[in-house]
C-alpha cells in the first residue's frame, strides 16, 4: 500500500469511529438502554437518561468560564483542524511523480539520473508492441527512491491475459528494472479488454 | 544493484527493450490447480486508495471547521453570533436525546460511521480480478468486464451457440447461451470445456466456478 492509502484509510477509520461512538452514545441514552438492560454507566458518563440534552446550560456555563485561554485555544484548534482538512483534501488531487530516478541502485551513482517520463514512455512503447496489446499506458509514481510502476494495458479481443502478463514480466519489466538498477520497485498491472461486439461463429 | 552495470541506461536515453516471449493462443499458462506455487505468485486484489471517500470526509471537516472558526472569531471581535449557530445551540440545548430528530441523527451518524470503518478496512476495487504473476513484486489484475468479453468470445466459437451472455463475479462465472442447432447436452459439454480452457488462459489467482446454462432457441 502506498503512504497515501495508509493515511486515507487511517483517517477514514478514525472519522468512522468518532461518528459511530457519538451516534451510539446518543442512541443508548435516547432509547434508555442503560436502564432496560440494567447497565451501570460510569459516574461522569455524558448521556445516561432519555431526557438529557446534548448541550445543557450547565455545560455552556462551564465551558464559557474557563478563563482567558479558552477561546484562543478553540480558535487555534479549529484553525488547525481546517488546515489539516484542507491539506488532506488537496492531497487527494495530487499525483506524486518522481522527476528523475537515480540510476545504479543504492547508493546511487553520482549525477546519473533517468527521467521518469522517459522510462515510463519506454516501458509503454515496449509493452504496446507485445502481441495482443492494443494500448499501453505507464505511470511511474512515488518518490525517486521508492518509485512504483503502474501499467495499464488494453488487450485486443484476441489477447490472452496470462500470456501477455508472462511476456510483460519477461521482457519490458525486467529490462526497465535493470536500466534503473532498482530491482524491487513494486509494479501494478491492470488489464482490460477493448470493448467489442460479439463475433458470430463462422 | 551493482551486479549488472553494463545494462544501466545513460541519462535521458530510453533503454532498449526486447520481447522474447512466444505469444500464441496455443500456449496457455500452466494449469492453476496443479500446484505452481514456485513459478506463479498469487496476488491479492490491490487496495484502493479510497480517494473519493477521503476527499468527501475532508471537505465536510473543512467546511464545518471553517464555518465554526469564522463565527467564533466574529463573536470574539464583538459581532453577534450567526443565526445558524444560535439555532444549533438552541436545538441542542432543548431537544432531549429521545426526540425523534436526535434519534434519527444518531442512527444516521452510526450508519455512516460503520460505513467509513468498512471502507477503511476492506480492499475495495471489487471490479478487478487478481491474476497470478510470474514474478514476485508484480501485482496484476484483470477487469471483470474484460474477462466477461473474452469468455463470451470463446463461447461464441462453440458450434450451435447463437448468443452467449456471460456474467463474471468474483467466485462464479454464469454463462447463458442460446442454442440454434446440435444436441443441447453436447453443446453444453463443449461450452463448459471451452469456458474452462479460456478461464485458465486468464491466469486468475482464484479461478471462479463456471456455471453453464443452455436454452433452445426455436425462432
Amino acid at each position: 500500500m502506498t503512504p497515501r492509502t495508509v493515511l486515507n484509510r487511517s483517517l477514514l477509520a478514525i472519522a468512522g469511529l468518532v461518528l459511530l461512538g457519538g451516534g451510539l452514545l446518543i442512541l443508548f441514552a435516547g432509547l434508555d438502554i442503560y436502564r432496560r438492560q440494567a447497565l451501570d454507566p460510569p459516574a461522569d458518563w455524558p448521556l445516561t437518561r432519555p431526557d438529557d440534552v446534548l448541550l445543557g446550560s450547565a455545560d455552556r456555563a462551564h465551558w464559557s468560564s474557563q478563563g482567558w485561554w479558552w477561546w484562543p485555544a478553540v480558535i487555534a484548534a479549529l484553525a488547525l483542524a481546517a488546515l489539516l482538512a484542507l491539506w488532506w483534501l488537496l492531497d487527494q488531487m495530487r499525483r506524486r511523480r518522481p522527476g528523475a530516478l537515480p540510476v545504479g541502485g543504492t547508493p546511487p551513482q553520482e549525477g546519473v539520473e533517468l527521467s521518469g517520463r522517459a522510462l515510463s514512455d519506454a516501458i509503454a512503447a515496449d509493452a504496446g508492441a507485445l502481441p495482443g496489446v492494443e494500448h499501453a499506458a505507464v505511470h511511474i509514481t512515488g518518490r525517486p527512491t521508492h518509485p512504483r510502476t503502474r501499467v495499464k494495458l488494453t488487450l485486443t479481443p484476441q489477447g490472452t491475459p496470462g500470456a501477455t502478463l508472462n511476456a510483460l514480466c519477461q521482457g519490458p519489466l525486467p529490462t526497465a528494472r535493470r536500466s534503473t538498477g532498482s530491482p524491487d520497485s513494486p509494479t501494478e498491472i491492470r488489464l482490460q479488454v477493448a470493448r467489442h461486439k460479439p463475433h458470430r461463429a463462422q | 544493484m551493482t551486479s549488472d552495470p553494463h545494462t544501466s541506461a545513460p541519462s535521458g536515453a530510453p533503454p532498449t527493450l526486447r520481447t522474447t516471449a512466444p505469444l500464441t493462443k496455443t500456449s496457455p499458462p500452466p494449469d492453476p490447480v496443479a500446484g505452481e506455487h514456485d513459478q506463479w505468485h498469487r496476488t491479492h486484489r490491490p487496495w484502493s486508495a479510497r480517494r473519493l471517500p477521503a476527499a468527501l470526509v475532508a471537505a465536510v471537516i473543512l467546511v464545518a471547521a471553517g464555518a465554526a472558526l469564522v463565527d467564533v472569531v466574529a463573536v470574539r471581535a464583538g459581532r453577534p453570533a450567526a443565526a445558524w449557530r444560535r439555532h444549533l445551540t438552541g436545538e441542542l440545548g432543548t431537544r432531549p436525546v429521545d426526540d425523534v430528530w436526535m434519534l434519527t441523527g444518531a442512527a444516521v451518524a452510526t450508519a455512516v460511521g460503520l460505513w467509513l470503518i468498512v471502507l477503511a478496512l476492506t480492499p475495495g476495487l471489487r471490479h478487478q480480478l487478481p491474476l497470478r504473476t510470474p514474478t514476485p513484486g508484480v501485482r496484476a489484475c484483470l477487469d471483470r468486464d474484460g474477462a466477461a468479453d473474452l469468455l463470451r468470445d470463446a463461447a461464441m466459437q462453440v458450434p450451435g451457440v447463437s448468443t452467449a451472455r456471460i456474467r463474471v463475479r468474483r467466485h462464479r462465472v454464469k454463462a447463458r447461451a442460446d442454442v440454434r442447432f446440435r444436441d443441447l447436452q453436447q453443446v453444453k459439454d463443449d461450452l463448459t470445456a471451452v469456458l474452462h480452457e479460456e478461464r485458465d488462459r486468464l491466469a486468475l489467482a482464484r479461478p471462479p466456478r463456471i456455471v453453464v446454462r443452455v436454452r433452445r432457441r426455436t425462432d
